[in-house]
Formats: structure tokens, C-alpha cells, sequence
């Protein structure tokens, strides 16, 4: 008998339970749920905000097969705040938005003017959305971005979303900015925000006629060389000063900052030729050791001094060449060293006297020169930053070229 | 009692589990918030006090081999004064755990469980520790012993898997909110150590007694070691954590863990380990709850107290209206009561027991030795009177 009362104790709690969790259950079942894979945030002329709202066709995509590019479909609605654009979206579709697979937000330049606090801290309040999800700050609206986000080289747009910004780490034209990073700098009173450049190439590019290898590395989005089929383009990086977008760093500048943070494996530049002033010669450098930066407070200005360390190959090659000369390799690695210190240097002379924005985070090592965090926050380092000055030196070490030595 | 006995590191694990539970909901920030950049230098400032009186406790507890506090409060002031310690500690531990299981819940509600009624969360820890309960203490030990090192790795592959994210400069300035901060009101952080408290119960639960010291030391030492490891990951790697409040940093922090596109939300591995630590955690609290009511009120067998009392546990967790109410009460009234009824009441008590004890054995000693003299004196008297003769 008690063996008996037991087992329909047990069987009444199952069904209880059963019951009680099938909530959450249909919350999170793949046959109520829309997945998003990525978000476009715009002005709206008749409503705060315009949300767009990309999803892949997973039903197509079995049917096309793997050689073929799998359609995505966009719905745009109008709507007064994030939670609520979410929440229209539900009724229109018929089924619930699943946040929890998208991977790029995407907000318009005109937005992102504007203030976008609201709408991150919204987005990093819902449970769904991961904090690698990136952030694009685009050069057109970002519906149109997302509408022309077509993989040259890859099928499966949420694979493309997955792996686009990975190219920061080998090329250090872009950068892998997250919105979890982009929330911590909009809390952060040592550091700013910033995002991916996003833009869509045109099929007339408008970049000038002419020879001018300088020309590659001050590429960014919306102004590349890049031709052909329209597609968005992902070259340079947005800079904020807290929630508002006050300006853009070029390919080279994205570099730069790449390198002062630590976030890069190896980068190509071309760099001017110490026997031919008129051409370049291309080095592919790698870190040998982290940027040093040591901060002071001296006359109540921030005197900044950033240290750089490379090792080199040489990678382009012409007639008449000998790289096996100790004093060819000293005298390129000089002119890299000159090369790179003036470049850096402009990018953080730039982030300092035009967009005033401490991207790089240089308010953490400050942090140092002060007793308690009332001191810090008394001196307002992202107001003082402004102020800073900088000495930038560069040690590059050349090694050798590729496969030829001597030609 | 004797199938209930445990070894030592058995019962290490239960002084750890405790602090595990209350770190793997808010117990770091907690701290972060009193004492900001400076916490390192804090715990170990606190950790170093700790050590000391977890060092004077276990001197004290000497003298009462194979007792908790409330056998030691019997001796202390007779039976009503018993009483009324163990009701208290009884409030202390339904009342830290119904609480903490209220803001775990909440947590597993707003990530995972959004259409599902509290309630239903609540009562399924409520029915699973009924039902570890049913079986030997030795049982949730052993099961606590098994879990204890998984949740310890768990949490340093946090740390190392966010190592990308590792930035030493957060420990800075290095005075945080001050120095009154760090060194004064930064004691509150004593409160943390809630685990410690547990070690006044667990010497009647030892198959070694003798061996006390060993856990005592053992735990602190942990204690202190696990929680660095909890603040560090918190304060070196997410700076945006000092001045947001997230529910479970810990869980936040795993979510920034992702290695390529292949391994990511690991976090919910992670949840599923910590879930079967919090339930080792609720079962012990409510074991030593009954054990205590069982001591003061001279009954054999706690079973019949089982379901009361996990009743009054769902309770309790039941009354905060919302959760702001519910995270007060686990940040500011917790880490006082472990304060004031852990360390200061509990150790008062263990002190006057032991002078008390002193006394006796002085006064018996005085009466022993009056008793040898007068017979002493009675014999030479005896011996006088017989050479008289």
C-alpha cells in the first residue's frame, strides 16, 4: 500500500511539473521561434526608431543545396523603442523572435549621431543576445547594409557573420567590436566605444586614379577600391565619445590601433623605400612583445609614451634586390621604424586632438598614478585626454625576405 | 549518528560549499561594491583576521572535543540559554538559505526558465533536497565531496578562459574607494565568510574529533584562495561589473567564453554543475537546521522535521514580494547576520564557555588539593597523636 501511495505521489508531481515547465518549454521550441540573425537599427521618419530584422530561410537552404547562397529575408517595422519593435514583430510573424543566434547589430551613422545608449543597454539587458554579438556602425542605412550583406566567398550568411570580423587579427583593417565590449566603454571612465565600420561597396568606385600604395591602407567602408558585385564591406572603424559616434579611423589607423592594443597577430604595411624614395617596399611585421604604455600626469596633462616592438620578412620583390646585406636589412628596418612612428603616432594625436575619444583605453594605466578611485574620477581622465601627449617609439627588427634573398 | 560521521575532507567541503553557493550568485560583486579596486588588497586584509579567529576558535574548542556551539551553550548557561542559541542559528540558516535559494531561483527564471512560475522553480530544489535528506548526512557529503572540485574548476576556467580579457591595471588605484574603506568599512567584508560558521557545528559530525584543527585550517585557507579566484575574475576582467549590476557574474563572465565558432555557451555546462552544488548546499543547511531543533528539543529522530521544515525554507523564499527586496536581503542583511550570529555571538559564547570551564576545573582542582591537604593534615594529626600516645 505505501509502496503503491508512493508511486502516485511521484506520478502526480511528474505531471505537475510537466505542466508547470511546458511554458518555458514552448518559450524556447524550435517550432515557435523565428531565429534573428542579424539587426538593423535606423531613424524612422514616423517613428523613433526603424528596426530591421534579417532571417535566413533554413527550409531553402536544404532544398538549394550547399554550392548555392542561401536567401535571407528582411522585415522592417517602426516602432518607438527595441523591446517594442521586438515585440510587433512577434504579432506580425506569428511566432516568437529568438535573439539568441544574432550576431551582428547593426546601427545607421545617423543613429549612432545621435546616442545609442538606450538601445545598447537594452540590448545587453535581454538574456538572448550574447555578448559577442558585433556591432556595426554603418555608412548607409543598415537595413541596406543588411540587404546587400552577400558572402563573396562564403554560402552561409550566419557562417559569414560568424567568421567576418576574424580578418582584425591577420589584416588590421577591421576590428572585432562586440556589444559587450561596446557596453563595458559606455560604463568605463578610463575608456570610449567603438564599433566596426560597415558600408556597401558601389560598382563605381570612388577612389582617384593612380599608383599610390598608401592608397590601400587609408581605405575604409563606403570609400574602398573594392568593385564588381555590390556587397558590404567592413574596412576602418567607428569611434565614439560616450553613447555618440564622433568619427572614423581608415584602414591604417584601425591598424594602429589594432597594434597599441595588443589585438593582432601580424599585419602588412608598405613602407618607403630607403634606396628609391618614389616606391614602397611590403614588410609583413608581427608583435615581438606587447606595446608598452606608460602614462604620467605631468602639469596636469597626460604624457603619454607607447613602445612598439616588430619583427619583419619582406614580402614584395623586385630586380636587383639583396636582402642577405646587414645594412640593406638596418637600413629598411630604420625607414619601417621612422614609417611606423609617424603613423602612429598621427593616430594618436588623432583619437586625442580631433575625436577626443580614448579608444584605446589608455585611462586603465593612468588609473595607476592615483590613490583611490575619488582621485581618478576628480581628475576626469576622458575629459583630460584631450590634453595628452604622446611619445611613440617603434623598434623593427627586419630578418630576411621569403623565398628569395637576393635577386 | 554514527552512519552520519564524515572525514575530513568531507567535511572541508561542506565549510567551501557554503561560500561556493553564495559566491556563484552575488557574494563578489557584493564585495566589489564596499571596497571597488582595492577588494584584493581587502581579502586578504579580512582573510588574514579570518585566519586568526578560525586559529582562536579552534584553541577554544579544545576543551570541548566532539561538541557544537549548542552542546557548548548548554554547558554555558543550562538548558533554556541552549534553547535560545539554537533557535537562533536555526533562524540563521533557513533564513541564509531560503534566501539564497530565492535569488538563485530568480536567476535560473530570468535565463533559462521565463515562462515557468517561481513557485515551480522553488519547489523543485524544495522536493530535491527533501529527498537527499532522506538519506545519511554522510550521504550529501559525500555527494557535496564529489561536486565541490568540479564547481572549483569550473570556476578557474573562467578565469583562464577569459584570460584575453585579463586586464592587472583594473586593480588600480589601488586604494579603491579609500583607505577608511578598504581597512574599516571594508570589515564587512568579514561576512563573507559565512562557511566558517558551519565549523561550529561540525565537530560532533568528525569520525576523527582530534582532527578539527586540520579542517579548520584547511577551510580558511580555501576559503580565502577560492575567493580571490571569484573577485579576480570579476575585477580583472570585466570593469563595467564595478558600476552595473548583473544577476550572477559569474554566469556573465561565462558568457564571454567562446573558443572559435565551435565551443560556445559553455555557460550553460557551467549552470548545470553549479545547480547540483546549490542543491548539496540547501541540503547540508537543512540537515544541521533539523539537527540543531532535534538537540534543543530532545527528540530521537529529525525524519518527522523533514518536510516542516523544507516547507518553511519554500516559505520563507516565498514572502519577498520581488526581487529587489529578496537581493537586499542577500547583500546587506546576510553578510551582518553571519557577522553578529556567526562570528561575534558564536565565538562570545565559545570564550565564557571556556573560562567557565577554566573556572571549574580550577575551583575542582582548589578542592582537589584542599581535600589532599586536609587528609594530609589528618594524617599527620593521626600520626601526631598516635607518637602522643
Amino acid at each position: 500500500m505505501k509502496v503503491w501511495i508512493r508511486r502516485l505521489f511521484i506520478l502526480i508531481v511528474m505531471i505537475i511539473f510537466l505542466v508547470a515547465f511546458s511554458g518555458s518549454y514552448s518559450a524556447l521550441s524550435i517550432d515557435n521561434l523565428s531565429t534573428v540573425v542579424a539587426i538593423a537599427i535606423d531613424t524612422s521618419d514616423i517613428n523613433k526608431l526603424r528596426m530591421s530584422f534579417q532571417f535566413t530561410n533554413a527550409s531553402s537552404v536544404s532544398e538549394s543545396g550547399s554550392t548555392e547562397q542561401s536567401p535571407s529575408i528582411i522585415y522592417s517595422i517602426d516602432c518607438s523603442s527595441i523591446s517594442n519593435g521586438v515585440n510587433l514583430m512577434n504579432t506580425y510573424i506569428g511566432k516568437e523572435l529568438n535573439l539568441s543566434h544574432c550576431k551582428v547589430i547593426a546601427f545607421s551613422e545617423e543613429l549612432a549621431m545621435n546616442g545609442i545608449s538606450e538601445e545598447v543597454y537594452t540590448l545587453f539587458n535581454n538574456a538572448q543576445i550574447r555578448p559577442s554579438t558585433n556591432v556595426v556602425i554603418t555608412k548607409c542605412t543598415a537595413k541596406y547594409y543588411l540587404e546587400n550583406s552577400k558572402p563573396l566567398a562564403e554560402n552561409l550568411l550566419t557562417k559569414y557573420y560568424e567568421i567576418f570580423a576574424n580578418s582584425s587579427k591577420s589584416t588590421g583593417y577591421t576590428v572585432n567590436a562586440t556589444l559587450g565590449e561596446f557596453f563595458s566603454s559606455l560604463i568605463c571612465d578610463s575608456c570610449e566605444g567603438y564599433a566596426i565600420l560597415g558600408g556597401i561597396s558601389s560598382e563605381d568606385s570612388e577612389s582617384t586614379t593612380g599608383i599610390d600604395s598608401q592608397k590601400d591602407s587609408s581605405s575604409k567602408a563606403n570609400s574602398s577600391s573594392l568593385s564588381g558585385k555590390i556587397t558590404s564591406e567592413n574596412i576602418g572603424m567607428a569611434v565614439f565619445k560616450g553613447d555618440k559616434l564622433v568619427g572614423e579611423l581608415n584602414s591604417i589607423e584601425t591598424l594602429s590601433f589594432l597594434a597599441t592594443r595588443n589585438e593582432i597577430s601580424s599585419f602588412l604595411v608598405s613602407v618607403p623605400d630607403p634606396n628609391d624614395s618614389s616606391s614602397y617596399i611590403d614588410i609583413y611585421l608581427t608583435p615581438i612583445i606587447d606595446s608598452r604604455i606608460d602614462v604620467n600626469i605631468v602639469n596636469g596633462s597626460p604624457y603619454i609614451e607607447v613602445s612598439y616592438s616588430f619583427t619583419g620578412r619582406i614580402y614584395s620583390m623586385k630586380a636587383n634586390s639583396n636582402y642577405l646585406d646587414d645594412d640593406v636589412l638596418d637600413k629598411i628596418s630604420d625607414s619601417c621604424s621612422n614609417y611606423l612612428e609617424t603613423v602612429f603616432s598621427n593616430y594618436l594625436y588623432k583619437t586625442s586632438k580631433d575625436l577626443e575619444s580614448d579608444i584605446n583605453g589608455f585611462g586603465k594605466n593612468a588609473k595607476s598614478k592615483f590613490l583611490t578611485t575619488q582621485d581618478f574620477e576628480n581628475y576626469d581622465w576622458l575629459e583630460h585626454y584631450s590634453d595628452s601627449f604622446f611619445d611613440v617609439s617603434v623598434d623593427v627588427s627586419i630578418r630576411s625576405s621569403y623565398l628569395l634573398t637576393e635577386t | 549518528m554514527s552512519n552520519s560521521r564524515i572525514s575530513v575532507p568531507e567535511a572541508v567541503s561542506i565549510i567551501l560549499i557554503v561560500l561556493v553557493a553564495h559566491t556563484l550568485v552575488s557574494l563578489p560583486k557584493n564585495l566589489l561594491n564596499v571596497t571597488g579596486s582595492a577588494t584584493l588588497i581587502n581579502l586578504l586584509y579580512v582573510g588574514i583576521i579570518m585566519f586568526f579567529l578560525v586559529l582562536l576558535m579552534v584553541k577554544l574548542f579544545k576543551g570541548f572535543a566532539g561538541q557544537d556551539i549548542i552542546d557548548i551553550s548548554n554547558f554555558l548557561g543550562g538548558p533554556v540559554f541552549q534553547k535560545i542559541v539554537g533557535m537562533i542559528f536555526i533562524f540563521y540558516f533557513i533564513f541564509s538559505s531560503s534566501i539564497l535559494l530565492r535569488n538563485f531561483c530568480e536567476c535560473l527564471k530570468t535565463v533559462y526558465y521565463p515562462m515557468t512560475s517561481l513557485f515551480f522553480i522553488l519547489l523543485t530544489f524544495i522536493i530535491a533536497l527533501c529527498i537527499s535528506n532522506n538519506f545519511n548526512f554522510s550521504v550529501t557529503a559525500k555527494i557535496n565531496l564529489i561536486i565541490l572540485p568540479i564547481i572549483f574548476v569550473s570556476i578557474l576556467f573562467i578565469f583562464f578562459a577569459n584570460n584575453q580579457n585579463l586586464s592587472f591595471e583594473n586593480m588600480t588605484p589601488i586604494l579603491g574607494n579609500g583607505l577608511f574603506d578598504t581597512f574599516v568599512t571594508g570589515l564587512g567584508n568579514l561576512g563573507a565568510f559565512g562557511g566558517i560558521v558551519f565549523l561550529y557545528f561540525i565537530p560532533p559530525y568528525l569520525k576523527e574529533p582530534k582532527k578539527f584543527k586540520k579542517v579548520a585550517m584547511i577551510s580558511i585557507c580555501l576559503s580565502i584562495v577560492y575567493l580571490i579566484i571569484c573577485v579576480a575574475i570579476i575585477l580583472l576582467t570585466f570593469t563595467f561589473l564595478l558600476k552595473v549590476d548583473e544577476i550572477m557574474p559569474l554566469y556573465s563572465a561565462a558568457r564571454y567564453i567562446e573558443f572559435g565558432s565551435f565551443f560556445q555557451r559553455l555557460e550553460s555546462i557551467l549552470l548545470l554543475i553549479w545547480i547540483i552544488g546549490m542543491a548539496c548546499y540547501f541540503s547540508i543547511t537543512l540537515h544541521i537546521a533539523m539537527n540543531i531543533f532535534k538537540k534543543i528539543t530532545n527528540i530521537r529522530d529529525s525524519k518527522p522535521l523533514l518536510i516542516p521544515f523544507a516547507l518553511l525554507m519554500l516559505s520563507i523564499s516565498l514572502l519577498p514580494s520581488n526581487y529587489s527586496i529578496s537581493k537586499y536581503l542577500e547583500t546587506d542583511i546576510y553578510p551582518r547576520i553571519v557577522i553578529w550570529i556567526g562570528l561575534v555571538l558564536s565565538t562570545l559564547i565559545l570564550i565564557l564557555a571556556y573560562f567557565k570551564k577554566r573556572i571549574k576545573t580550577l575551583s575542582h582542582n582548589n578542592s582537589q588539593g584542599q581535600n589532599i591537604s586536609s587528609t594530609i593534615s589528618k594524617k599527620k594529626g593521626f600520626i601526631g597523636n598516635e607518637s602522643m600516645d
